[in-house]
């Protein structure tokens, strides 16, 4: 074991070097003062790759580590060197690990709800779910705050998502592909592709037939909003089918081979190439799922040779495209699952339990500065070593990413203003 | 004593000189517009909307929950004490001084702030020494003094007028006059302290000041606030010259007609004319059974002759297992039926969930048509044990009902529909109180749970005197305490299973059921009220009694005299003059058919949010109490009306009216109902006399994110947005066009799959009758055809056998698939398919199974020139039928 570790995994002198990690040293006001001098990157991201990991990952055993707790806590997994100095993450996360300068670690991501549904619904939409109301996610508030061009779908969920529209409406839902792609596989999305070796040609001809018999309402569109928003509608589905812009979005085999060689060929890999690929093409909001996180048993065998693997593959590959197109200063990237897993190893079944009180996210792309650990768990990652932050407070630094102001007032359907998110405040390291 | 009286009238006198009976025709602005006047304000009636109306408690401002620069008013008002502390305490801890200085009151922050004598960040509110500026100081001079609501007067009505105003021409305006009315007999004018709202400002702009405006033709309500009154006034102009007693002659046959015309009358506006036949089947048949006519339904009204089809047509729908289906999922969007809050309510075995039987229970009360209330009442008052049962034959009852092969239904054998109770999100006594106003009373009274009802009476007070009804009420166990416990312990111990726990003892219970064993099973019961208890219990799930409940906007309930305290409310509900239970359903029902409710949103039984026409509301609610709560009653009232029957098509009077129902509303179709109606579009005439009524999506019994990922019709019923059954919101369902149902229904797999199957599909049944089979598909068939098909079909044999069903299912599937790219053209002939012998014939039966008329000669020209003109005839059929499906008449209701 290397020498000198606090328990967040960082060597004591790097806390020097590295200024504000871990302490709350930068406050709002200063950094709103920052920012309003031009000090920090404020450019916000235009579209946005969010990826959800079900089940809960052990923060202990990917991303924050504790080996120098006990035996009961500290689990199979040895840290490893990152790119960056004195940040340290899971042996199982190689590639990541050389790609630490592009993404944030939040350390100490805090809340209590334990049971898979409810936080599923708060880290998707970033305020703590209600029984009497259901809150749009991300993507549905990011697609109503910043739209989307004609011809694409603006917000795309590969293969669906958990984030929903709530009250803002089904207009605001998820075009949800259905399935994933597959290396040297079509990939079909459903409603895009043109099925049964249809033509563009074909398409349009049908259309010509449906304008002229469509015409029981006509004169009286404009008189009811339903009739006139169904035609608007159906003209966009129609741009969007005959597009060859979208359609080209969603055929991965139209990258180039040196790209496309950087993706692994698992499907949460090609998932990721897609991902940048719709990203690239202009689609607002895409959405991932990873899962298979939720290890009450087996948990170490299970890390090892599934989903750190998998995870390290895709999201790795996924920064550096991104990177590479020179996309990831538009694209915010929010990796996260529902809470982390009981830091006790529970012995009887090998594995880790729901635990919402500490937890880890990962933030890139924007303004966010990559290479920083922000936060930290205590001793034996049990609760976070100050104050931690809320998933709120993600949320709201993720809005102002966008440049999406995160306290601006939606009217639910019985008038009652809500803010996209009441409790949560910018964490101003991230884009220091 | 006798010595006591006078004075305590002079003291009254002094601190109260104005109250006492006598009436204040002069208002505020005149009685405080010299400095000099000795009147002192009272802080209810004078003060607190003041500050209100000076925007003071604004949600911006200081009636921000944080409050604003360390002052906080309560949200709309009525928390008077919180309110006069915050006045007139000091803040200790942020060395805040008190608002109001009773030493030098020119120094008090509460006038120097709002007349900017110091910094406020909300900027001027009043000027120094006009009447606003002193009300206050007359009422700090005074000792600044609460109000006792013990002993004060209390708030009786706000009498507004006039009581409707009807605007003929343009630059008309109206003065709103307010009177406010106390126990104690006195009045007041208190129009210049009255908040005022227009639901409607292009119709009619009212100012602070309570001046009506007239705006453009229409009808609307402005509303007046002052303490808890509500008030709204309608204001109406006339959409014609053809108004009052220039108003045509207009049929209206029934009594709902007439009530509606009395009101489009003096609003100028002629109902449309009446639907044709064929528009009025396919409206009636999706709004009574959510269902499409047949083709062969369509055809055959069209050709009966006789005058009382209509009639006839609606009783025969009324009496289908769909209307059963159709009106249970409304009633299961009502309460809330959604198999994520139902988590381990009963064991899990099979595809039987608590949902299930929700749904089934209600289904069976509605096609037996038991009358509203008493269906409403086996929820409401709903114990998971019959009467009598004891704990273990109610679980021996409910073992039986849950064996897979049981032939005892949940729906006949149970007289309750307990799982109301047991809802995830329906356990605290606040979530009860709110979900039930919401269920069975159509009011959204949250509001009032943090701050007094913006649009309605209601004061937290009356929230927390609701909530007490449900403190102690119906207890949700997943095992029974008190003497039962002993019988689930005796259970459990027979069973073996007493150490099992959580997950464990989860996956045990089915097994034990499925082999013929008597499980415990969760319950709900009423549990008595033991207001004696002050301790909270140990028991977490069982919070501390309440003594005394109030019904809203009715009496006290001393909770210590009766069992069940549900009892009372389910009481107070059946009575005649309940102002909501009778109308919210009501009006939802007639929301069901116009689109809009009378009251809208149908949810929204508030007072600033009046039915459009109180007088038709009034005669439903009441026909519907005097016929026993007979749904069908309700049913045949509305839809043999001549205002249901009017046409989409409107005319230049009534073409913007979309709340007086002039004429009927083009709305899409609900999302199950557009679903099922893909089905059945797309399906040979044999195959759609097979659909089942439970195989359609009305039927579904339970909603919910697992639902909502379950297979196809997830996806589908997602994006037409199905009731999510979640939040207490008729909202939860909506009928909003997306980009993404347009995207389904032109290009989306499932479609597509549905137009081009093989078995049951209209197109492959039409392709063969016309002779047009696949040749294609023959020709393109690999050597090993035979060989393949033959393995293929042997192992659906193989798995059927062996009773697999998974198995044999996957392996029917890629039989299927295989047949269908390959595969002869399936066309043994369906006993009852019509056969059809031309193009002519097709295209009629494509329109009559679509859009559920015939074509008109238009249509007929352009399709058989489509289709003609294409190559690959069944190419151009099906491209018809994708077209219809497409248009706007087949995914509307007009």
């Amino acid at each position: 074991m290397t020498l000198h570790k606090t328990c967040d995994g960082v060597k004591r002198r790097d806390m020097m070097k590295l200024g504000v990690l871990g302490s709350m040293s930068l406050t709002l006001p200063k950094f709103l003062r920052m920012a309003h001098a031009g000090e920090v990157n404020d450019a916000p991201a235009k579209s946005a790759i969010f990826i959800n990991l079900p089940g809960g990952p052990s923060h202990m055993d990917s991303f924050d580590l504790k080996p120098n707790a006990g035996e009961d806590y500290r689990g199979e997994f040895n840290p490893i060197k990152t790119n960056v100095d004195g940040i340290e993450i899971s042996e199982h996360l190689p590639k990541l690990a050389q790609t630490m300068d592009k993404f944030v670690i939040l350390r100490g991501v805090t809340h209590t709800l334990a049971a898979h549904r409810l936080g599923q619904e708060y880290v998707n939409a970033g305020t703590k779910p209600l029984p009497s109301l259901e809150y749009p996610g991300y993507g549905s508030v990011v697609t109503k705050e910043l739209g989307s061009p004609k011809d694409l779908p603006p917000f795309v969920a590969i293969p669906n998502t958990n984030q929903r529209p709530g009250f803002l409406g089904v207009k605001y839902a998820a075009l949800n592909t259905g399935g994933s792609p597959q290396p040297g596989r079509p990939f079909s999305v459903r409603g895009i592709a043109l099925n049964n070796g249809q033509t563009v040609e074909q398409v349009q001809k049908r259309q010509g037939l449906l304008k002229d018999l469509d015409a029981t309402f006509s004169g009286f569109e404009k008189n009811n909003q339903l009739l006139d928003g169904l035609d608007q509608f159906s003209q966009q589905a129609y741009a969007m089918i005959t597009s060859k812009r979208a359609r080209a979005a969603f055929d991965i085999s139209k990258e180039s081979p040196a790209f496309t060689k950087k993706f692994g060929t698992q499907v949460f890999d090609q998932s990721c190439l897609l991902a940048t690929r719709l990203v690239e093409s202009g689609v607002r909001f895409v959405t991932l799922t990873l899962g298979g996180w939720d290890t009450h048993r087996d948990n170490w065998n299970r890390l090892s040779e599934r989903n750190l693997p998998q995870l390290d593959s895709g999201l790795s590959s996924l920064l550096v495209g991104l990177e590479e197109k020179g996309l990831l200063e538009s694209t915010a990237v929010f990796v996260t699952g529902e809470f982390g897993r009981t830091p006790k190893i529970n012995r009887e079944r090998g594995g880790r339990d729901h635990y919402p009180r500490c937890m880890f996210m990962l933030l890139a792309g924007g303004g966010v500065r990559g290479g920083q650990v922000i936060g930290e768990s205590n001793e034996n990652a049990t609760l976070p070593a100050s104050k931690g932050y809320s998933p709120d407070d993600v949320a709201a630094s993720f809005y102002h990413n966008m440049g999406i102001d995160h306290t601006k007032e939606y009217h639910t359907a019985t008038g009652r203003p809500i803010m996209i998110v009441r409790d949560g405040t910018v964490i101003p390291e991230l884009f220091s | 004593m006798k010595r006591c009286l006078p004075l305590f009238m002079v003291v009254i006198g002094l601190t109260l000189p104005v109250f006492g009976g006598e009436t204040l025709e002069k208002t505020v602005v005149e009685r405080f517009k010299s400095a000099d006047t000795k009147e002192v304000p009272n802080f209810r009636r004078h003060v607190v909307p003041l500050m209100g109306r000076l925007g003071c408690n604004g949600r911006a401002c200081h009636g921000s929950f944080q409050g604003q620069g360390g002052f906080r008013r309560s949200l709309f008002g009525y928390d008077f004490d919180m309110d006069h502390g915050n006045l007139t305490k000091a803040d200790e801890e942020n060395k805040k001084d008190a608002r109001v200085d009773l030493d030098f009151p020119e120094d008090s922050l509460m006038v120097l702030k709002p007349t900017l004598d110091m910094p406020h960040k909300g900027g001027k509110r009043m000027d120094v020494n006009r009447w606003e500026y002193n009300l206050f100081m007359n009422w700090i001079k005074a000792g600044a003094k609460n109000v006792d609501l013990e002993k004060e007067a209390k708030f009786e009505k706000l009498e507004v007028t006039p009581k409707e105003i009807v605007f003929q021409g343009n630059d008309e305006s109206v003065q709103l006059k307010a009177i406010a009315v106390w126990s104690d007999g006195s009045r007041e004018d208190v129009t210049p302290m009255c908040r005022f709202k227009s639901n409607d400002d292009q119709i009619a702009n009212i100012d602070e000041n309570g001046l009506v405006e007239v705006g453009k033709s229409g009808d609307t309500h402005v509303v007046v606030f002052y303490d808890n009154g509500v008030v709204p006034i309608p204001v109406m102009r006339p959409v014609s010259k053809q108004n009052g007693d220039d108003y045509p002659e207009v049929e209206a046959p029934t009594i709902v007609d007439q009530l509606v015309v009395q009101k489009l009358r003096k609003l100028g506006i002629v109902p449309s004319e009446k639907s044709a036949d064929a528009e009025f089947l396919r409206r009636v048949r999706i709004d009574i059974t959510g269902t499409l006519p047949t083709a062969a339904e369509v055809e055959s009204f069209l050709n009966d002759t006789s005058d009382d089809k209509r009639a006839r047509k609606i009783n025969e729908l009324l009496e289908t297992p769909e209307y059963a289906a159709w009106w249970t999922t409304k009633l299961c969007d009502l309460t809330g039926n959604n198999d994520d809050n139902l988590n381990n309510v009963v064991p899990r075995v099979g595809n039987r969930y608590a949902s299930t039987d929700w749904f089934e229970w209600i289904n069976k009360r509605v096609q037996d048509n038991m009358p509203y209330d008493e269906l409403m009442a086996g929820i409401v008052v709903a114990n998971s044990r019959n009467p009598g049962e004891s704990y273990r034959d109610y679980c021996e009852k409910m073992s039986e009902i849950y064996r897979p092969d049981s032939k005892v239904s949940f729906a006949e054998n149970r007289q309750d529909m307990p799982y109301y109770w047991a809802r995830r999100n329906f356990r605290t006594p606040e979530e009860r109180a709110i979900g039930f106003a919401y269920t069975f009373m159509g009011i959204r009274i949250q509001c009032a749970q943090c701050h007094k009802h913006p649009f309605d009476q209601w004061t937290q007070v009356d929230f927390k005197q609701f909530t007490n009804f449900f403190t102690s009420v119906a207890g949700y166990r997943a095992r029974p305490t008190g003497e039962a416990a002993k019988e689930y312990n005796a259970l459990v111990e027979e069973l073996g299973i007493k150490k099992l726990r959580g997950n464990e003892l989860r996956r045990k219970l089915p097994e034990m059921i499925r082999a013929g064993k008597t499980v415990p099973f969760s319950e709900v019961m009423a549990i008595k009220p033991r207001p004696n208890n002050n301790r909270r219990p140990n028991n977490r799930n069982q919070p501390v009694s309440s003594r005394r409940a109030k019904l809203l906007g009715a009496e006290v309930i001393d909770l210590t005299k009766i069992d069940d305290s549900r009892k009372p409310l389910m009481d107070w509900l059946r009575r005649k003059e309940n102002p909501y239970f009778a109308k919210a359903f009501v009006n939802r029902v007639w929301a069901g058919y116009f689109n809009v409710g009378i009251v809208d949103p149908p949810d929204d039984l508030s007072l600033a949010n009046p039915p459009s026409n109180q007088a038709l509301l009034d005669h439903l609610a009441m026909g519907f109490i005097d016929n026993n709560f007979d749904m069908k009653w309700l049913h045949r009232e509305i839809a043999n009306s001549r205002t249901y029957q009017t046409s989409w098509v409107p005319n230049e009077a009534n073409r913007l009216d979309e709340r007086n129902f002039s004429h009927s509303i083009p709305r899409r179709m609900p999302a199950e109902v557009a679903y099922d109606a893909l089905q059945q579009a797309t399906s040979s005439n044999s195959e759609v006399d097979k659909i089942r009524v439970a195989s359609r999506a009305i039927a579904l019994p339970s909603a919910g994110r697992r639902s909502q990922n379950r297979g196809t019709t997830g996806y589908a019923l997602t994006i037409f947005g199905r009731s999510i059954r979640e939040s207490n919101c008729d909202c939860d369902r909506t009928s909003e066009a997306s980009l993404l149902q347009t995207i389904y229904l032109q290009n989306d797999k499932d479609v597509q799959a549905l137009i081009d199957r093989d078995r049951g599909g209209w197109l492959n049944s039409v392709a063969n009758d016309l002779g047009l089979a696949k040749k294609k598909a023959i020709a393109n068939r690999p050597p090993n055809y035979e060989k393949i098909l033959a393995s293929l079909k042997a192992r659906v044999k193989k798995f059927r056998k062996a009773g697999n069903e998974g198995q044999t299912k996957a392996a029917q599937v890629k039989l299927d698939q295989y047949l269908k790219r390959f595969g002869d053209d399936g066309s043994k002939k369906k006993k009852g398919d019509v056969k059809v012998d031309s193009i002519d014939a097709v295209i009629k039966q494509a329109y009559l199974r679509t859009v559920n008329r015939y074509p008109s000669n238009v249509e007929l020209d352009r399709t058989t020139a489509y289709i003609e003109a294409s190559e690959d005839k069944v190419d151009g059929i099906r491209d018809v039928l994708w077209a219809l499906l497409n248009t706007k008449e087949f995914i509307v209701n007009r």
